[in-house]
C-alpha cells in the first residue's frame, strides 16, 4: 500500500532491512526506531520567555549521588532511615556494597520480612491466601452480594501491594512486581479480573518474575484475568478474535518496534538465523488462530465446560487447520494447545523479543534513554539463558551490576507510586491504606492496576512531569504531614534530635535524612534554612513550637523539592 | 527529522511590528490578576477531542443504500445499524447515517454546526493502537523520533499567540496528551477547582516562596515545577469556584463530563485559553459491541454526543457569551474498524475512519471527503475502509482559518498538497497581504 504523501526520514523497516543487509548489529538501529533520542543532549526548550520577568538559573546535570542513594531510589521504593547506611556496611567499596545488597535482594527468602508479614497479617485481609478455584466460588459464583465483594480480591492486592512497598525488606521484588503488572498489564476494575485478581499477582506476576520468561508468558496467556481482559476467552474457530494475539506481540514480547505493518509476511527480511526481523498483521493473525480454544471453565450450558473459573483447553473451539507464523510452519492437527505453545516458543526466543524486553526493563531501572551496551548485554543474558530457569533474575542483575546503572542519576523522574511510596518511607510513616490514602493517592495519576489500555502505565519523565502531577503529589506531602489521611501518621518532631535546635542543624539533619546528598543546586539548601529562620539568625535556637510548626511544613517542602521527584 | 531551535519569541521577532511589540512586553506577578488579559476578542479556541481504542466508523457513519449498504449488511449480519424500525440510524444526508444514540450531535450537525468528514485517517500502514496515536499525536506519520507533539508546535509558530498568556493550552485529565509534548505551556489540569496548592494556611505562603526560588531553573524538572506554580497562582487570582453550566446544559457523569466542563469553565474565565485536549476511551470493541438498539457501542456514543451536546450548550449565548463562534472542536480516533464483524460480536482494527468538527464557524449539515465504496477492491487490504483524505489535511485548514496559523509545514513537517476542504469560515487574524514566508528563520530537515 504506497503512501499518499513522502516521509521525512527512513521507514522502520526500511531501517531494519538496511540492517540486516548490511549485517551490522541491528538492535541499535531498531532501537533508535523505539527510544526517543536523548532529551537531555538537546537544548532545553525555553519557556515563554516572552512575559516572564524572572531570570531563570542554568542547572547543570545534577552530580552522581553515593551509590547506596542511587540503589535505594532504584532498586527500593526510596530509603528508609539507616537503609543507606545498612548499604554502606555491606562492602569496603562501593561495587562490593552493590553487588552484597544486589545478591541479598534477588535472594528473597533469605531476607528476614516478618515485620511486613506481622501488618499484613494484622491488616485483616481474607482473600490474599485463596486459590484461584476458591476466589471464582466465593466471588464470582456464590456471590450474592454484589460488586464490593467480587472486587474485594483487587482491593485487597492493592492495599498488600501499598504495605509491601512501604514495607516490605525485599523492595526489589517489588520494584519488579510494579514492572511486570505495567508490562503485563490488566484492567483490575473489569467485571472478570477484579475477582481473580489475587491469583494474577501471586501466582502469575509474582511467581515468576525471577524466573523463565517463556514460562512467565504461558502463565500470562492462561491466566484467567488476561484471558478475560483482552477476550481470548471467546477466540473461536471460523472468526478468531485478534485482540490477545495482538498486545501478545505488540506489548509483552516482540514489542512495537518490531512491527512492519501491513505487509506481506515473505516480503520480511530475515536475519543471519534466518528468522523475520519483525511481525506483520498475517503474523498477527495467525497467532489469533493458534490461540483459539485457549478459554475460561465457566459456563451453565456448554458440554465439558463446567464453573470453575480455571484455564481450560476447548478442542471444539479450536482453529485445526494449518498456520504460517513469522515463516514457521504449523502443521494441521497438532496436539491439544501444540500451536499456542509454537507460538509462544517462536516470541520467547525472538532475538527481537529479547531486545524488547531488555530495553524496558533498562528504562525501568536506569534511565529513560539508557546507554546502548547496557541493554545490548541484557538482552544477550535473556536469549542465551531462554532456557534457564532463574533467566530473569539473571537479566536483572546484569542491568543492575552495570557500569550504567551506577554513573545514571536523574534521568528518570518517580512516578505517582514511586513518589508516594518514597514520602511515606523517607518520613517513616506509620501507615495503613484507607479510603482516605486512595482519594489523594488517587489524583496523582497512577492507581495502581486500574490502567485501563494494555499498555500499562508510561515510564518516561515527559509523561509524568507535568503540572498535574506535580501539583497533585505536592499536595499529597502537605496532606500526610499534616495529618489530614485517615490511616497514616507522621511524626516528623520527634524524628528530629532533639539536640538539634537551630535552622542550620535542622535543615542539614533533613536534608541529608530525605536525600543523602547535597541539594541541586547547593543553594537551594538556603530556602529550607530560611524557611525554618522565617528572617532570623538561622544559627539562633528555635523555641519548641517553632520547631513543632515549622519542621513538618519544612519537610514536606523536601519531599515536594526537585531533588526528591528524581531517581 | 526536523531540527529546530525555534522559539516563539525568535518567530515573533520576525513577524509584525505590532505583534513584535506584544511580545517585548513584560509582565509581573502582579499583573497575573488581571482576567482577560490577552483573551482578544478574534481568540479562537481548538479543542481537540481523541477516541482512543479505534472508534468503529462505519457504525457511526454506516451507509444508508446502493450497493454498499448491500456490502455493508452482508458483513455485519448482526451489528449492522437498520435504516427503519428499532434502532434505526438518523439520516445525514442521501448517502449516510448516523448512529442513533448520537442525537444530540444529530441537532448540531441539522443546525449546521457540525461537519463529518468520512474515509479520513492516518495513511500510514499500521493497525497498531500505540503507533498509530504516536503518528498521529506527533503529527508525522512514519516517525516516532519526533521530540515535539503537533500542538507543541501548533503554539510555537501561531502568530496569533500575544506572548502575555500564560495558559494557553490544557490537557484535561491528569497526564499531559502526547500531541504537547515538549511543550511548557500546557498544563495538566482535571478541574480548576482541584488546581489549588492546599497547604496549611500558617504556612502555605512560605512553602510556595521557597518552591519557587527552589524550581528556579532551565531544565525539564524545574520548568515543570515552575509551570506548575504559575499555573496555580493564576488560577488562585481567577477565583474558580462553583460552576453552574449556561442554558440548563446537563454534562454526563464521568471524567469526560468532568473534563469538557472544566474546559468551558477555562474558556469563560478568559484565561487566553487557546488549545485543550480531552481523551475518552474504550472504544477498542472487539467484543460484544452492540448495534443500534443499544449495547457498550451505543453507551459510549451516547456519552460522548451527551458530552459534546452540552459543551456546546454551556458555551452558547449571544453577545460576550457568545463563546461558540470562536471554537472549533475536533473529534478523531486513531483508526476505524474492519468492515465485517468478527465471531465475537464485535470487530478488530481496521483504517479509514470518520472525524468531525463542531464550531460555531463550521460549515456543517455536511458530510466531507471522498468515499471509497465498500466493494472488496476498493478496501485497504481488502479488509477496511480505505483512507482517501489525510486526517493532516482537516486539521491544517483548521489551524489556518480559524486559529489564525498559517504555518503548517512546521506543524505538519512533510505534509504536502493541502488544499481547505471547505469545512470551516475563515476567521483568520493574519492581515491582508501578509505573506509568513518572509519571516520564517531557515528550517534544517
Amino acid at each position: 500500500m504506497s503512501e499518499l504523501n513522502s516521509e521525512p526520514s527512513i521507514s522502520r523497516q526500511g531501517a531494519l532491512q538496511a540492517a540486516a543487509l548490511l549485517g551490522a548489529a541491528p538492535w541499535s538501529e531498531m532501537l533508535k526506531s523505539w527510544l526517543k533520542p536523548d532529551a537531555s543532549t538537546q537544548p532545553p526548550r525555553p519557556l515563554r520567555e516572552v512575559g516572564r520577568e524572572r531570570e531563570q538559573r542554568v542547572i547543570p546535570p545534577p552530580p552522581l549521588p553515593p551509590l547506596g542513594v542511587i540503589a535505594l531510589n532504584r532498586l527500593a521504593f526510596g530509603p528508609r532511615p539507616g537503609d543507606v547506611a545498612a548499604f554502606n556496611a555491606l562492602g569496603a567499596t562501593p561495587e562490593a556494597r552493590l553487588q552484597a545488597y544486589v545478591d541479598q535482594q534477588l535472594n528473597p527468602a533469605g531476607i528476614d520480612d516478618n515485620a511486613c508479614q506481622a501488618r499484613l497479617t494484622g491488616a485483616g485481609f481474607t482473600t490474599l491466601n485463596k486459590s484461584l478455584g476458591q476466589l471464582w466460588s466465593d466471588h464470582v459464583v456464590n456471590n450474592t452480594t454484589g460488586w464490593d465483594l467480587r472486587m474485594l480480591p483487587l482491593v485487597e492486592t492493592e492495599r498488600a501491594t501499598l504495605i509491601r512497598a512501604v514495607y516490605s525488606k525485599r523492595q526489589l521484588i517489588e520494584v519488579l512486581a510494579d514492572f511486570w503488572h505495567n508490562h503485563f498489564n490488566v484492567y483490575g476494575w473489569h467485571y472478570y479480573v477484579g475477582p481473580v485478581f489475587v491469583h494474577y499477582d501471586r501466582d502469575v506476576i509474582r511467581a515468576h518474575l525471577l524466573g523463565n520468561f517463556r514460562q512467565m508468558l504461558e502463565a500470562v496467556a492462561k491466566s484467567t484475568a488476561m484471558l478475560y481482559y483482552l477476550d481470548n476467552y471467546i477466540n473461536q474457530a471460523g472468526g478468531f478474535n485478534e485482540n490477545w494475539a495482538r498486545e501478545l506481540m505488540e506489548l509483552h514480547t516482540l514489542g512495537v518496534e518490531n512491527y512492519l505493518g501491513v505487509m506481506d509476511p515473505f516480503s520480511v527480511p530475515l536475519d543471519e538465523n534466518g528468522q523475520p526481523i519483525g511481525y506483520v498483521d498475517n503474523d498477527v493473525y495467525e497467532a489469533a488462530r493458534a490461540f483459539t480454544g485457549w478459554r475460561v471453565d465457566y459456563s451453565s450450558w456448554e458440554p465439558g465446560v463446567g464453573q470453575s473459573g480455571a484455564f481450560l483447553y476447548y478442542e471444539s473451539w479450536h482453529d485445526r487447520a494449518n498456520k504460517f507464523f513469522m515463516r514457521k510452519y504449523i502443521p494441521a492437527d497438532q496436539a491439544p494447545m501444540k500451536d499456542g505453545l509454537d507460538v509462544l516458543d517462536g516470541l520467547a526466543s525472538h532475538p527481537g523479543t529479547a531486545r524488547h524486553i531488555a530495553g524496558k526493563l533498562c528504562r525501568r531501572l536506569v534511565g529513560d534513554y539508557p546507554p546502548q551496551e547496557v541493554i545490548d548485554a541484557a538482552a544477550a543474558v535473556f536469549l542465551a539463558q531462554k532456557d534457564a530457569p532463574d533467566q530473569l533474575k539473571q537479566v536483572v542483575r546484569t542491568i543492575l551490576l552495570s557500569t550504567a546503572f551506577q554513573n545514571t542519576w536523574g534521568d528518570k523522574v518517580k512516578r505517582p507510586f514511586e513518589a508516594a511510596a518514597g514520602f511515606l518511607r523517607a518520613a517513616n510513616a506509620e501507615f495503613t491504606p484507607s479510603d482516605s490514602w486512595g482519594w489523594n493517592y488517587g489524583r496523582l495519576g497512577q492507581p495502581l492496576f486500574s490502567h485501563p489500555a494494555p499498555n500499562g502505565f508510561a515510564d518516561t519523565k515527559e509523561d509524568w512531569a507535568n503540572t498535574m502531577s506535580m501539583l497533585q503529589r505536592w499536595r499529597l506531602a502537605n496532606a500526610l504531614i499534616e495529618g489530614w489521611v485517615e490511616g497514616t501518621t507522621i511524626e516528623l518532631v520527634s524524628q528530629t534530635p532533639s539536640n538539634l535546635r537551630t535552622p542550620n542543624a535542622i535543615a542539614d539533619y533533613w536534608i541529608d535524612r530525605l536525600l543523602g546528598r547535597a541539594m541541586h543546586p547547593v543553594e537551594n539548601r538556603e530556602e529550607i534554612v530560611g524557611f525554618l529562620a522565617q528572617g532570623r539568625n538561622p544559627d539562633f535556637d528555635l523555641t519548641d513550637e517553632q520547631r513543632s510548626g515549622r519542621i513538618p511544613r519544612m519537610v514536606a517542602v523536601l519531599l515536594m523539592s526537585p531533588d526528591f521527584q528524581l531517581r | 527529522m526536523i531540527r529546530q531551535r525555534l522559539t516563539r519569541r525568535q518567530f515573533l521577532i520576525g513577524c509584525s511590528s505590532a505583534i513584535a511589540a506584544m511580545a517585548g512586553s513584560r509582565l509581573t506577578r502582579v499583573a497575573l490578576a488581571a482576567p482577560g488579559a490577552g483573551d482578544d476578542t478574534n481568540s479562537e479556541v481548538l479543542v481537540v477531542i481523541f477516541l482512543r481504542g479505534g472508534w468503529d466508523a462505519l457504525n457511526v457513519v454506516p451507509p444508508i443504500d446502493g450497493s454498499d449498504r448491500g456490502y455493508y449488511e452482508g458483513a455485519r449480519t448482526e451489528l449492522q445499524i437498520p435504516t427503519s424500525g428499532e434502532g434505526a440510524l438518523l439520516q445525514l444526508n442521501s448517502q449516510f447515517g448516523l448512529h442513533p444514540s448520537m442525537g444530540p450531535l444529530y441537532d448540531l450537525y441539522q443546525q449546521g454546526s457540525l461537519a463529518v468528514v468520512h474515509a479520513v485517517g492516518l495513511t500510514s500502514d499500521t493497525r497498531s493502537h500505540f503507533d498509530a496515536m504516536q503518528f498521529i499525536e506527533l503529527g508525522t506519520p512514519g516517525d516516532k523520533n519526533t521530540t515535539t507533539g503537533w500542538i507543541t508546535r501548533h503554539l510555537e509558530s501561531s502568530p496569533s499567540l500575544p506572548g502575555t498568556i500564560l495558559i494557553p493550552a490544557i490537557s484535561a485529565g491528569s497526564s499531559q496528551a502526547l500531541s504537547f509534548l515538549g511543550s511548557h505551556e500546557a498544563v495538566a489540569m482535571s478541574s480548576p477547582n482541584d488546581f489549588s496548592f492546599r497547604g496549611h494556611w500558617d504556612y502555605e505562603d512560605a512553602q510556595r516562596t521557597a518552591l519557587r526560588s527552589i524550581y528556579n531553573g532551565d531544565t525539564w524538572l524545574y520548568q515543570a515545577g515552575t509551570q506548575t506554580l504559575d499555573a496555580v497562582d493564576l488560577i488562585e487570582s481567577l477565583d474558580p469556584g462553583d460552576y453552574t453550566p449556561a442554558n440548563g446544559a446537563v454534562y454526563p457523569s464521568g471524567s469526560f463530563g468532568d473534563n469538557l466542563q472544566a474546559i468551558a469553565q477555562m474558556i469563560k474565565m478568559g484565561v487566553g485559553l487557546r488549545v485543550a485536549t480531552i481523551d475518552l476511551g474504550g472504544w477498542d470493541t472487539h467484543e460484544n459491541q452492540g448495534d443500534g438498539s443499544g449495547g457498550y457501542l451505543s453507551g459510549l456514543l451516547a456519552e460522548l454526543a451527551g458530552g459534546l451536546g452540552a459543551f456546546y450548550m454551556d458555551l452558547s449565548g449571544a453577545g460576550a457569551s457568545n463563546y461558540t463562534s470562536r471554537l472549533t472542536l475536533t473529534v478523531q480516533s486513531e483508526f476505524g474498524r474492519r468492515l465485517r464483524e468478527n465471531a465475537s460480536h464485535g470487530t478488530d482494527h481496521g483504517h479509514g475512519s470518520v472525524m468531525m468538527v463542531m464550531g460555531g464557524n463550521v460549515n456543517g449539515g455536511q458530510v466531507y471527503g471522498i468515499w471509497p465504496g465498500l466493494q472488496i477492491q476498493q478496501l485497504y487490504d481488502g479488509a477496511d475502509l480505505a483512507v482517501t483524505t489525510d486526517y493532516r489535511q482537516v486539521l491544517s485548514e483548521i489551524l489556518i482559518q480559524r486559529c489564525g496559523n498559517p504555518n503548517t509545514e512546521y506543524v505538519f513537517p512533510g505534509y504536502t498538497g493541502y488544499t481547505p476542504l471547505g469545512l470551516v469560515r475563515s476567521g483568520s487574524v493574519i492581515p491582508p497581504g501578509f505573506d509568513y514566508h518572509l519571516y520564517l528563520p531557515d528550517v534544517e530537515r
